[in-house]
């Protein structure tokens, strides 16, 4: 019976790659690029993501014999990322700020919900309500139209599934900033899925 | 902190998920949603929020993409076909 050799470990390959094996580099950008890809799909655009993806991955390389484990391997990789997508999207035009506030929760002068529970739940039920491709578009659409300081932090923590603490180093922020976005973005969100549900039905 | 309005449970609502209030806080926001239907058909939908979001929004990389990277890396002489 063959037993099958166990994976390196992110931290192995990176200390391979450091020392100069190219394989090892090889097996890095294989194990990534797929998350790499889709997490600058996410903070830019389908457009821009190959962009990220190749300075990325030029930024793993050469800063790899830096790489001293102080952090996950995974999350020192998603830090280059997510810089390399902020700088990309810093250069672009900046797009008008656009107010999502109208698909927060509404409340009477109580504090009580003004929505019915099954206006409040609506948005559970996308995916059986709508069609998947329109979902996709939607839910693209919307994560570009957050704030950046909200999408950043929704799609790192919420997307990614990233720990707040991990996602906090990433951004440079602390934790409680971190949840207070995401709060906010899950908030939007929320109302947004529950206006197109509600259109649909 | 016996009683609580929904407006409130809904600022909480990220810090309760994460598990950072007090712990009388955690009892207030209990009881309310307890018997309250608005907020608990909220809650029920801000925590499927994320999960729909990032299944609508799961790509993966298209093989030119990857090509790409693969020839970007070899022009500056990093990889195994560097050479």
């Amino acid at each position: 019976m063959v037993v099958p050799a166990a994976e390196p470990t992110d931290e192995a390959l990176a200390a391979r790659a450091a020392a100069g094996d190219d394989r090892a580099f090889e097996a890095i950008v294989m194990r990534y690029e797929g998350r790499v890809f889709r997490l600058a799909c996410r903070l830019t655009s389908d457009t821009d993501a190959p962009d990220v993806l190749q300075e990325t991955f030029l930024q793993i390389y050469r800063h790899l014999p830096a790489f001293r484990g102080e952090s996950h391997f995974g999350t020192w990789v998603y830090r280059i990322a997510t810089n390399a997508a902020l700088m990309l999207r810093r250069a672009r035009a900046r797009r008008p700020a656009e107010s999502l506030e109208a698909y927060l929760p509404r409340f009477d002068a109580h504090g009580v919900h003004v929505e019915t529970p099954t206006e409040l739940q609506a948005a559970s039920h996308a995916e059986e309500i709508l069609d998947r491709q329109f979902l996709a578009e939607k839910a693209r659409a919307i994560i570009t139209r957050l704030p950046d300081l909200y999408r950043d932090a929704f799609v790192l923590r919420d997307l990614e599934e990233m720990s707040t603490a991990d996602v906090a180093q990433v951004l440079g922020i602390e934790a409680a900033a971190v949840r207070q976005r995401v709060h906010r973005a899950r908030l939007m969100i929320r109302g947004y899925l529950s206006e197109l549900v509600a259109v649909k039905r | 902190m016996n009683q609580i309005a929904c407006i409130s449970g809904v600022d909480l609502l990220m810090d309760y998920l994460e598990d950072v209030v007090s712990a009388d806080v955690r009892q207030a926001l209990d009881a309310h949603v307890a018997g309250c239907a608005r907020c608990a058909a909220f809650i029920a939908a801000y925590c499927e929020t994320p999960r729909i979001v990032r299944q609508a929004t799961a790509t993966g990389i298209p093989a030119d993409v990857q090509r790409s990277l693969r020839s970007f890396l070899r022009d500056r002489r990093i990889g195994p076909d560097a050479s």
